[in-house]
């Protein structure tokens, strides 16, 4: 540790010189993106506040349109709804993703519900992005973590209740989006509620084609009490539900018959409870998720399934930031969560008894850790920052009947206990005022998941192959660093990133031709295994440019190759991509246009069933503008996406699904109150 | 004061708790029946002997059946636990009559107050009767006498039975499904019984062959993994393990070889739950 302390001090001070210059600290490897317009403005966040539109392409966008934007996230496809975020192309278990601290586990054995799906941005104040060096704060991972932080609501004493009413309109999926928000505060009380309702028919893809089974009808509902206990204490009590149902996934062979997501918390906010405490906040959560697929609407179905799947989390944590001296700081964490799953698939065949089987065999995993980032700004040049976090974490079966079916794969005692750890190192260095360098070293393990663990002839509909989990899996391993430039000008600030992953005991499917398919069609069947290694290299690099008061440009890139110890290529990297956006805001008109540009992927995994993907340019051009509807603040927006209707798919889109075409979308909203 | 009623209501818990248990250990002692079927019952006149014959079946298939006799001495109604018994199973026709294989019990003593045996019913009771005579030497009287009990065998459902007749050497093999009996989702013991018939009153075990047995689900067209292949572990019996990844219909293909020489590959028994 002192070692690599020294090793890096070293390289940062070669790779920057040993120029000097005054400088604040800042936070580098958090990206926060701010979601709504802030309330009680306490701090300069105007970068931040310029990021908003770009963000939110448009107010009806959902958290995948979102996080889609960040250069950081890839998302694999399966179907309109239902994106798994992926960032630096490590996805599942190899990341985080959490709600406001909160573990949430999909309750899909093929993975068509990560938790973002299941929360809607009108709920959200911001999303938190960590990358890989210092992504493990809140859960061993070695790519990162994504949280979401829900909305607080400001205690004051109107005793009026204020809100919005927004209405939407989308051409491609003729696609109605419905929101209201209401709050009310009265003294040491706020309670803030919303609901929000989508309905999407299937989509017309470029050319004008229709995409069948891309439909989602879904209401997500959420409440936010709070109470001022005392100047200094928060109590605050959060409920939000979703439910989904009809969704369709046309690159899989199943759709959704319901999706329901329960997900509450209470939690104890502290404002400098000490001296040296700044923050401090405790909470404990539970949330279930209920999920059942369907395929009653297919044709040529061989063999009719149903297949539920349930998921279970409770958890607490305790998280606060200390001031140590004027120069240190100290966020720490401790926090335990478990987490239950079981699904099952149950087949029919006319004249004989179903055929029922788990698929993920119950099972729970406790996961206990605790966690630190400390922060020294040594002098007005430098700043040091480490990252550590340890984790107990077990794994059981919990059912006789579960234990029969691993038994099956030879293995009598799948249970497991690991001790996890991840550190990482940071020096970030100001070489004038207007440029800054940092650079991470990280050495961080994760956990394979139940799937990996415990998972029982899941389908892959992407290579075809069965899945088959493997308990003895090792945790998976990685050595990581990542040299990052930021350009700060008065009109101008560039980002770039550059990063490098190596990780041991990669986990991946291979072939066992020992085992027969299950499913009817499929290739064979994989085994989780753990390949010796495999390596990710990648650069991003973001661009704000404000020429004159009413004109912004930003734009983003970002490239990523990875391959396994054989040379091969990863599956689901992405390839080159940039999204550029200029706005023009006057008064209360607003024009934007933007360009997407993703080059053609050809180092494609064909292990994994992948074929190549050409690349595409799309245009968008969004525009809106204020103003006074009997008295209430109004804001209409509307705009045309993939202007040229180009017919594409990213490479990330399971069976090549085409995207959606020309897009035409208006959106009106009222604030009252 | 609180700490006393804890103590106590723990203490008066725990001993109905071992009451309970040790009421039910007496059970299951006084009668190693409970659960089985009564498939008949006589007196073996000579013997001065009463003659229980049991099943965890509720009826006698054709195949291997499981027998459990319990003797009685018919004065003094106790069990009778040293004795020595023959079965004779017989098949009449009418123009004719055959035999079938049996398995006497192993021991003179009982096990658990029961005398285990088996008899392999090779055809259903229809176009003929099944007869199974019992010769029973009571060593505890010393006596000796026989009875012969009438046996209903019908056809289950699904077939626990098979024969083939071998393509190296002509005879006819019968083959029955003993394990798995209550088949479940995970690893499954599997257990065969094969009777080669050398005459119509001449059944006996065969230790000649190797099996390779593999499962599948007739209806999706896939297997299990990690089957082990019956081999043979005395008197007629093959043992080995069949996994079952679901429920549903499974078949269980079987090969018969005689060395290097195939003997039979058409085989299959279905099982359902």
């Amino acid at each position: 540790m002192k070692y690599s302390f020294l090793f890096l001090l070293l390289l940062a001070g070669l790779l920057t010189g040993a120029q000097s210059s005054s400088s604040m600290l800042s936070d580098d490897s958090t990206r926060s993106i701010e979601l709504r317009e802030i309330q009680v403005s306490t701090t300069a966040r105007s970068d931040r506040q310029r990021m908003i539109q770009f963000y939110r392409g448009n107010q009806s966008a959902g958290i995948e349109d979102i996080l889609a934007r960040l250069p950081e996230i890839t998302l694999i496809r399966r179907g309109t709804y239902g994106m798994e975020p992926a960032i630096r192309s490590l996805s599942g278990g190899q990341i985080n993703v959490l709600l406001d601290g909160m573990r949430i586990h999909g309750a899909c054995t093929d993975k068509m519900d990560p938790a973002t799906i299941y929360i809607e941005p009108v709920n959200l104040d911001e999303v938190q992005l960590q990358t890989g060096t210092q992504g493990f704060l809140y859960g061993a991972s070695i790519g990162g973590t994504v949280n979401l932080k829900t909305a607080t609501v400001p205690c004051h004493n109107t005793r009026k209740i204020n809100g919005s009413v927004s209405s939407g309109y989308q051409s491609a999926a003729k696609s109605f989006y419905e929101s209201l928000q209401l709050r009310y505060s009265s003294g040491k009380f706020a309670i803030h509620s919303s609901v929000t309702w989508r309905n999407s028919e299937a989509y017309r893809s470029g050319g004008g084609q229709r995409i069948p089974f891309s439909q989602y009808q879904k209401v997500n509902y959420s409440t936010t009490a709070s109470y001022q206990l005392n100047e200094r204490t928060l109590l605050k009590a959060d409920y939000i539900g979703d439910h989904g149902w009809n969704i369709g996934y046309p690159a899989l062979p199943m759709d959704v018959g319901y999706a329901v997501a329960r997900i509450g918390s209470l939690s104890l906010q502290q404002n400098k409870p000490g001296q040296r405490m700044y923050q401090w906040t405790t909470k404990i959560y539970a949330n279930q998720v209920r999920h059942y697929m369907d395929d009653t609407h297919r044709p040529n179905v061989p063999m009719h399934m149903d297949m539920p799947g349930r998921s279970l989390t409770w958890g607490l944590y305790t998280e606060g930031l200390m001031k140590l001296t004027r120069q240190q700081q100290v966020r720490v964490i401790a926090d335990f969560s478990s987490t239950r799953l079981k699904a099952s698939m149950t087949m029919y065949e006319n004249g004989q008894p179903p055929m029922y089987m788990l698929t993920w065999p119950d099972n729970r995993k406790d996961q206990g850790g605790i966690g630190m980032n400390w922060k020294w700004r040594a002098d007005s040049n430098w700043t040091l920052q480490s990252v550590i976090r340890m984790d107990l974490i077990s794994t059981a079966l919990t059912s006789q009947e579960a234990k029969e079916h691993i038994r099956i794969l030879g293995v009598n005692n799948a249970g497991r206990l690991e001790l996890l750890k991840n550190i990482s190192v940071t020096a970030v260095r100001k070489l004038y005022p207007w440029l800054q360098s940092s650079l991470s070293l990280a050495y961080a393990e994760r956990m394979p998941t139940a799937t990996e663990l415990y998972g029982f002839y899941l389908f892959n509909a992407q290579d075809g192959y069965d899945y088959l989990g493997n308990p003895k899996l090792a945790p998976e391993r990685s050595l990581q660093g990542e040299w990052s430039l930021q350009v700060q000008g008065k009109k101008i600030r560039i980002k770039t990133s550059l990063f490098y992953q190596h990780i041991r005991d990669f986990i991946s499917g291979s072939i066992d031709p020992s085992f027969s398919t299950m499913t009817i069609g499929a290739h064979g069947v994989k085994k989780f295994s753990a390949l010796p290694d495999a390596h990710l290299t990648g650069v991003e690099a973001s661009l704000l440019f404000k020429p004159v008061a009413a004109l912004d440009f930003i734009s983003t890139l970002r490239y990523t190759r990875g391959e396994d110890h054989s040379g091969d290529p990863l599956p689901m990297i992405a390839p080159l991509k940039s999204t550029s956006t200029i706005r023009y805001q006057f008064s209360r008109f607003f024009l934007q246009a933007e360009t997407e540009a993703a080059t053609a992927q050809k180092k494609i995994s064909n292990k994994y069933g992948e074929d190549k993907t050409p690349g595409y340019l799309l245009l968008h051009v969004r525009s809106g503008f204020s103003f006074q509807l009997a008295g209430k603040k109004t804001d209409l927006q509307y705009g045309i996406e993939n202007l040229l209707d180009k017919n594409y798919h990213e490479h990330l889109d399971w069976g090549n699904v085409k995207r959606p075409g020309r897009n035409v979308y208006v959106l009106l909203r009222v604030k009252f109150g | 004061m609180k700490k006393t009623a804890c103590i106590l209501l723990s203490l008066s818990v725990l001993s109905v708790c071992f009451l309970l248990t040790a009421c039910s250990k007496d059970n299951a002692d006084n009668n190693p029946t409970t659960g089985m079927t009564r498939i008949s019952e006589g007196y073996a006149a000579g013997a001065a002997t009463k003659v229980e014959i049991y099943s965890k079946q509720s009826l006698v298939n054709t195949g291997y059946n499981k027998f459990y006799i319990a003797l009685y001495d018919s004065v003094s109604g106790n069990r009778v636990e040293e004795a020595h018994i023959h079965l004779t199973p017989v098949m009449d026709m009418g123009m004719m009559q055959h035999n079938a294989p049996f398995e006497n019990p192993v021991s003179e003593t009982a096990s658990g107050h029961l005398f285990p045996c088996s008899v392999t019913f090779v055809m259903p009771s229809g176009s003929g009767n099944w007869t199974l005579e019992i010769e029973v030497h009571n060593h505890v009287t010393g006596k000796e006498g026989t009875l012969v009990l009438p046996i209903t065998v019908t056809d289950p459902v699904i077939p626990r039975q098979q024969s083939f007749t071998a393509s190296h050497n002509g005879a006819k093999y019968f083959i029955s499904l003993i394990e798995p009996s209550s088949p479940r989702v995970g690893i499954n013991d599997l257990e065969l019984a094969i009777y080669k018939k050398e005459s119509m009153d001449n059944w006996p075990a065969d230790s000649s062959l190797t099996i390779t047995m593999i499962p599948e689900m007739p209806s999706m067209g896939h297997s299990s993994p990690n089957n082990v292949n019956p081999v043979h572990t005395g008197n007629g019996h093959y043992r080995g393990k069949v996994n079952f990844t679901m429920t549903g219909l499974w078949r269980l293909n079987l090969d018969f070889m005689s060395g290097t020489s195939v003997a039979d590959t058409t085989q299959s028994f279905d099982v359902q739950f």
